[in-house]
């Protein structure tokens, strides 16, 4: 059964992928380590700064 | 997918189980009540479905026992002798044992989920600490692995708004020093950037170049200045080693003339002789003419007259050796002259080998050759080593100077680079920031609104329209893990610790445990209310009661134990539904028996149970008859408002209860008997009259007073027919107004008539006829 933090992770990640804050790809990863706590500040920074570049780039 | 069905409970000496005991579960009903007085062994029930889900015995807790697993098994029994057992309709089951101190359930897969109450934890949450209160819910809220993750996102912007301010302050104080720079260059450019841009671009070639070329020039020239003094030194050595060879040669001539013509060659003769004799210390005669005459005392003679010689060999040594620093100073002079050539040649080399910088100044003439002219040459050209020392120094500031902008200029443009980054950066994190923030603030404020809902909602079944089920649950935000419950009482808000009376509190900690077991999974889980309802006080008992069946069929099974005694008689009467109920009685708990089930049997069954005896008992039959004739017309008074004489402590007789149903009222009856169709599953109503029932019950209630009540010689005049008529239409009666399952019609709800649970009877009229 999905624990609270789950669940909650799972929201989260879906509106930051909704509002462009981070891509489709990077939102699997950050979810379970959202949950678990593990999410260290590196680990914000990087999809958060890298989100929409690709698609910059195959535009 | 759902639990399965429970088949059987098995506990085997498990606290007060001594013997085997077994609790069946019946068939698609979800709700089991096990009623039984203090000391039958409910709480053993209870403990058995704890042991086997949680691995604990709560009934233990909190008597100050400490370890309580020496007190689990009963008495006369070890602890290996604990075992119960769940049986469930798939024909799967779990058993718990206990292995020294641990239950061993096997297979675990199985293991039920069981959630239980007692009446000693009702109010547990309720007074519970604020922290504690958050302990028992946090499995519904417990985010702290996404708010761990947070306090990353937020240090993250923590520390990047430092950077951010941290660049800004390089980026103004390397702006200051620019500007400071251009100024101090004379404001060349259009401003202080293009210039620096353009200086920092400039070929740092010339000056790494022009510097080593001046220090070469610098050690050329100091090579030479030492030279003037060397030469005037060498100079006079030469002159001192030719005086002194002239001395020397002067002495020796003296020496010469001073002595004998072969004196030269005697002294050598004696020079051989003595060294002859030093390897022959004792010989016969003279080695020069053979004679022994005189060789007595030769070699002393020999020293004697060689000493005389001595003057002439000291003139000679000092002659040598004037002759030889004679010479020495003559090679020193000479190099020094070569020496002094060649560095002068590098000089030259040194200054030709670089288009000198017009600031840079050279000596007027070429350095001399001859060490002679040498002296004047660095007389005229003495300041220019000053002049080079300090060109070199400017140069070297410059270079340092170039560096600085360059250093300036990077660190400028970097810290812009990295402000312009974080300015598109750090608005993002915060949004990120603010939309975890706010989410979880969601999700946990929507989870305790849930939560507060559903316990308010359970709560207003209990105490309707009371106005108090605003139960709010709110997270401290000053503290972490926090949890306060709030209430509304006579308008305000409030927490129900403080202005809610016992009972209330009690249904509050009921309702919060209901409503915190329906979240977590009800369809598989097993709730156990042990003695609850004594709580609760007894205006609200019957509510509960409903409440409780309401609640109950959303878990996998719901088991409540109670020693409350008018439920035990209105689910006998039938004056509660218990299509969903189990109700099973324990009898006396003795030390020999352990646990007992006793059967409690509606009267009417009792009834149809003793009209089809064989043979048939009238007075039994017409006793049992008439409690429950007196049953249904107590019902039907008090529903249609009937008058009846007013007596003291309201016991009323056939004799007042059947007459005060008039006739209008009795033709106006009638009970719409809902018909199940065991094929095809339809329902359909048949319409039961309920006028000539009452009517023929009238002509034969005699019956019951006579055969049921009293020894009477009338009944020998009667038939036992009569008595047992008696008895079938009080069956028809009570069938037809009353089912066993779905109880009596007593809602009102249809607006048209009265109707039990699930509507199997219909009653009509809803008011009596006028």
């Amino acid at each position: 059964m999905e624990t609270p933090a789950q669940t909650l992770a799972s929201k989260i990640t879906d509106r930051l992928t909704k509002e462009g804050l981070i891509d489709a790809s990077a939102a699997k990863v950050l979810q379970s380590k959202l949950a678990e706590g593990k999410l260290r500040a590196e680990d914000w920074q990087l999809p958060i700064e890298t989100a929409g570049q690709k698609k910059a780039v195959t535009l | 997918m759902s639990a399965p069905a429970l088949d059987k409970l098995t506990i085997e000496h498990l606290r007060g189980s001594v013997r085997p005991f077994t609790l069946p579960f019946e068939r698609s009903k979800k709700l089991t009540v096990v009623y039984g007085e203090n000391g039958t062994g409910k709480s053993t029930v209870c403990d058995a479905f704890e042991f086997l889900g949680k691995g604990k015995i709560g009934s233990l807790e909190n008597r100050g026992l400490n370890k309580t697993t020496r007190y689990w098994h009963s008495l006369g029994k070890k602890a290996s002798d604990i075992g119960v057992t769940l049986q469930t309709r798939d024909g799967s089951q779990c058993r718990a044992t206990l292995v020294k101190t641990n239950v061993v359930t096997h297979p675990v897969a199985n293991r039920p989920q069981v959630e239980v109450l007692r009446r000693s934890q009702i109010l547990a949450l309720i007074e519970a600490t604020p922290s504690n209160r958050y302990n028992a819910i946090s499995r519904f809220i417990d985010v702290s692995g996404v708010e761990a993750s947070e306090a990353s996102l937020r240090d993250l912007i923590k520390g990047l708004n430092v950077r951010r301010n941290e660049a800004v302050a390089v980026v103004e104080a390397n702006q200051v020093n620019i500007q400071q720079f251009w100024e101090n260059a004379g404001k060349a450019g259009a401003n202080a950037f293009d210039w620096a841009e353009a200086e920092a671009k400039r070929d740092p070639g010339a000056a790494d170049a022009e510097l080593p070329a001046i220090n070469k020039l610098q050690q050329a020239y100091a090579r030479l200045i030492d030279y003037p003094t060397k030469f005037a030194n060498a100079k006079k050595r030469q002159e001192s080693a030719i005086d002194e060879l002239e001395l020397a040669r002067t002495e020796a001539q003296k020496c010469l003339q001073s002595i004998a013509a072969d004196a030269g060659e005697v002294m050598s003769v004696l020079e051989s002789a003595r060294t002859y004799l030093a390897k022959h210390p004792s010989p016969l005669h003279c080695p020069l003419c053979e004679s022994a005459e005189n060789i007595e005392g030769l070699d002393q003679r020999i020293t004697e007259r060689l000493s005389t010689f001595a003057t002439l060999q000291t003139a000679g040594k000092r002659t040598h050796a004037a002759e030889a620093e004679t010479k020495r100073a003559d090679v020193q002079l000479n190099s020094l002259h070569q020496q002094a050539q060649t560095d002068a040649a590098s000089f030259e080399d040194a200054r030709s080998a670089f288009a000198w910088s017009t600031d840079i100044v050279m000596p007027a003439a070429t350095a001399p050759a001859e060490i002679e002219a040498l002296e004047s040459w660095l007389t005229d050209s003495s300041a220019l080593p000053a002049f080079w020392n300090q060109a070199a120094a400017e140069r070297q500031d410059h270079k340092r100077f170039v560096g600085t902008l360059k250093l300036a200029l990077e660190t400028y443009r970097e810290n812009v680079e990295a402000q312009t980054d974080l300015d598109a950066l750090l608005p993002k994190l915060k949004q990120a920031l603010e939309i975890v923030e706010e989410e979880r603030k969601d999700f946990t404020d929507t989870i305790l609104a849930q939560i507060a809902a559903e316990v308010g909602r359970i709560y207003e079944l209990v105490h309707p329209g009371e106005g108090l089920n605003k139960i709010s649950l709110e997270l401290d935000p000053a503290r972490r893990a926090s949890l306060d419950i709030g209430a509304s009482f006579c308008g305000e808000a409030t927490p129900p610790q403080a202005y809610f009376s016992e009972s209330h509190l009690d249904t509050l900690g009921l309702c919060v445990f209901l409503a915190l077991a329906g979240l977590d999974g009800p369809e598989n889980t097993i709730l156990v209310l042990d003695d609850v309802l004594a709580s609760v006080d007894e205006p609200h008992v019957e509510r509960l009661i409903e409440m409780l069946y309401g609640e109950a069929t959303k878990f996998r099974h719901c088991l409540i134990t109670t020693h409350y005694r008018p439920w035990k008689h209105k689910l006998r009467w039938g004056w509660l539904k218990n299509n969903q109920c189990h109700f099973v009685e324990l009898s006396k708990w003795t030390n020999q028996q352990g646990l007992t089930l006793i059967r409690s049997i509606p009267d009417a069954e009792q009834l149809r149970t003793l009209l089809a005896a064989s043979p048939p008992a009238p007075q039994l039959v017409c006793a049992q008859a008439g409690v429950i004739l007196e049953a249904s017309l107590d019902f039907l008074t008090q529903l249609y408002e009937c008058s009846v004489p007013r007596r003291a402590g309201g016991n009323y007789t056939l004799g007042d209860l059947l007459p005060s149903m008039n006739k209008k009222l009795r033709s106006a009856l009638r009970v719409e008997v809902q018909l199940l169709d065991p094929v095809t599953a339809a329902t359909s109503y048949q319409s039961v009259a309920l006028g000539p029932i009452l009517d023929e019950l009238t002509r034969v209630a005699q019956a019951r007073n006579v055969f049921g009540c009293h020894f009477n010689t009338i009944s020998f005049d009667l038939l036992d027919s009569d008595a047992l008529g008696f008895g079938q239409k009080v069956l028809e009666l009570i069938e037809t107004l009353a089912d066993a399952e779905a109880g009596w019609p007593r809602n009102s709800k249809s607006g048209s008539y009265w109707a039990n649970s699930g509507e199997t009877r219909r009653l009509h009229p809803l008011r009596q006829p006028n």
